[in-house]
């Protein structure tokens, strides 16, 4: 029986969040003692505290082609991620991950799945950039970037903190953002997400239990 | 039902103090069973007293930045990595990464990465790198990279790391946070 909770302290930081941590906890607790014969309890990714829909929003893809995020994954669960291709560490590891698991799943899981990396740094990662980035992880996988202004607002509606910066001097930067994938049903509602620390056994166990099974709301 | 109905309160419980943002309850334990900083037969890099320097990559990249990891097992007194050189860039810094409310972001380490008596400093995805920035050209897989790594008490060390595109497994990243584990 797999029943060990892990507090994911690095995203619950604020102090508030400790209550209702240890609140939560307890109640989680109780609840996977009960059994693990349901799909929610069988998942590793972690509940998000509120299901996110998938943006409506049109971005520009590595092809410079509009990639309207509702219409273009519709049917398919999606794997979302905002980054930026001069990421030297968690960026890469997450694509990195969710590619050698696609890999290894059978094709008609991984045929189901689009990976999704949304820039937060438009001024560097040009179409061109992407396509170079997101296509060494796996030919399949999607980049998209947009104006400064678009790319903001996406994350403003997705409901993560707005990426900033930090100097690095020299004219280099990097960028500080949201750095969990999140992992939408195919009926483009997200229930779960994926910090830095979940990897390919997460990815093995959850991609196609949210290809086939979904999640109950 | 009352299973349910417990995690659902799990759930509310959670988003019910939270103001802002996306706040997240573990589900499921994820075991740490995929740490690749393993344990297993691996050839040490280069020793340097009693300093063993393990498992060194470097990340393949597209543009001009990537990073250096690797494990330092440590048999003697406290040391300190305090700098790092390499073959592919004079622009290195040594990075910690920081989670705060659900952002991350890559800051210099000031007084660069403790290695602790008898424990071990792991350098992993997530945690602490060796950041490499303005690199000449891009690292392809299979290209090696030449480190110089200074110790505050031990001294210098040099070694080659292969480039890759990833760990060989998923990165047993734990917490995501840095390790510095005595032993």
């Amino acid at each position: 029986m797999r029943v060990s909770l892990r507090t994911l302290a690095p995203v619950a930081a604020l102090g508030v969040v400790a209550i209702a941590l240890v609140v939560a906890l307890v109640a989680a607790g109780l609840a996977v003692l009960g059994g693990d014969d349901e799909a929610q309890t069988t998942y590793m990714g972690a509940l998000i505290s509120r299901p996110v829909d998938m943006p409506d929003a049109t971005l520009t893809d590595q092809n410079g082609e509009p990639f309207d995020l509702k219409a273009d994954t519709a049917g398919f669960v999606t794997l979302l991620y905002v980054g930026y291709t001069h990421c030297p560490d968690i960026c890469p590891t997450h694509l990195y991950n969710m590619s050698e698991a696609l890999k290894r799943l059978p094709k008609d899981v991984s045929s189901k799945v689009k990976v999704i990396l949304v820039t937060a740094d438009p001024e560097r990662d040009t179409p061109e950039r992407m396509k170079e980035y997101v296509e060494t992880f796996r030919e399949d996988f999607i980049g998209l970037t947009g104006t400064r202004e678009e790319t903001d607002a996406f994350q403003e509606t997705l409901g993560v903190n707005v990426a900033s910066r930090t100097d690095l001097g020299g004219g280099n930067y990097t960028v500080n953002h949201a750095a969990y994938v999140i992992a939408f049903t195919k009926e483009q509602v997200a229930y779960t997400v994926y910090p830095a620390g979940m990897g390919l056994t997460e990815w093995l166990n959850d991609i196609p239990l949210l290809v086939k099974k979904g999640f109950k709301p | 039902m009352f299973r349910n109905w417990m995690r659902r309160l799990a759930a509310v419980a959670a988003l019910s103090l939270v103001a802002t943002g996306m706040v997240v309850v573990a589900a499921c334990g994820g075991d740490d069973d995929d740490d690749t900083n393993g344990n297993g037969s691996v050839t040490p890099a280069a020793t340097l007293g009693k300093l063993t320097i393990l498992d060194p990559w470097v990340r393949t990249t597209t543009n001009d930045v990537s990073a250096a990891y690797f494990t330092v097992k440590n048999s003697g007194l406290d040391d300190t990595l305090i700098s790092a050189k390499t073959s592919v860039t004079t622009n290195v810094q040594l990075h910690e990464v920081v989670t705060e409310g659900g952002t991350s972001k890559m800051q210099e380490k000031a007084g660069g990465f403790p290695v602790p008596a008898n424990g071990e400093l792991a350098l992993k995805p997530g945690g602490y790198h060796v950041m490499l920035m303005d690199l000449k050209s891009p690292l392809k897989e299979g290209d090696q990279v030449e480190l110089e790594l200074t110790f505050k008490s031990a001294g210098t060390v040099k070694l080659s790391a292969p480039v890759k595109p990833g760990a060989a497994m998923s990165p047993g990243l734990g917490s995501g946070s840095p390790t510095a584990t005595p032993k």
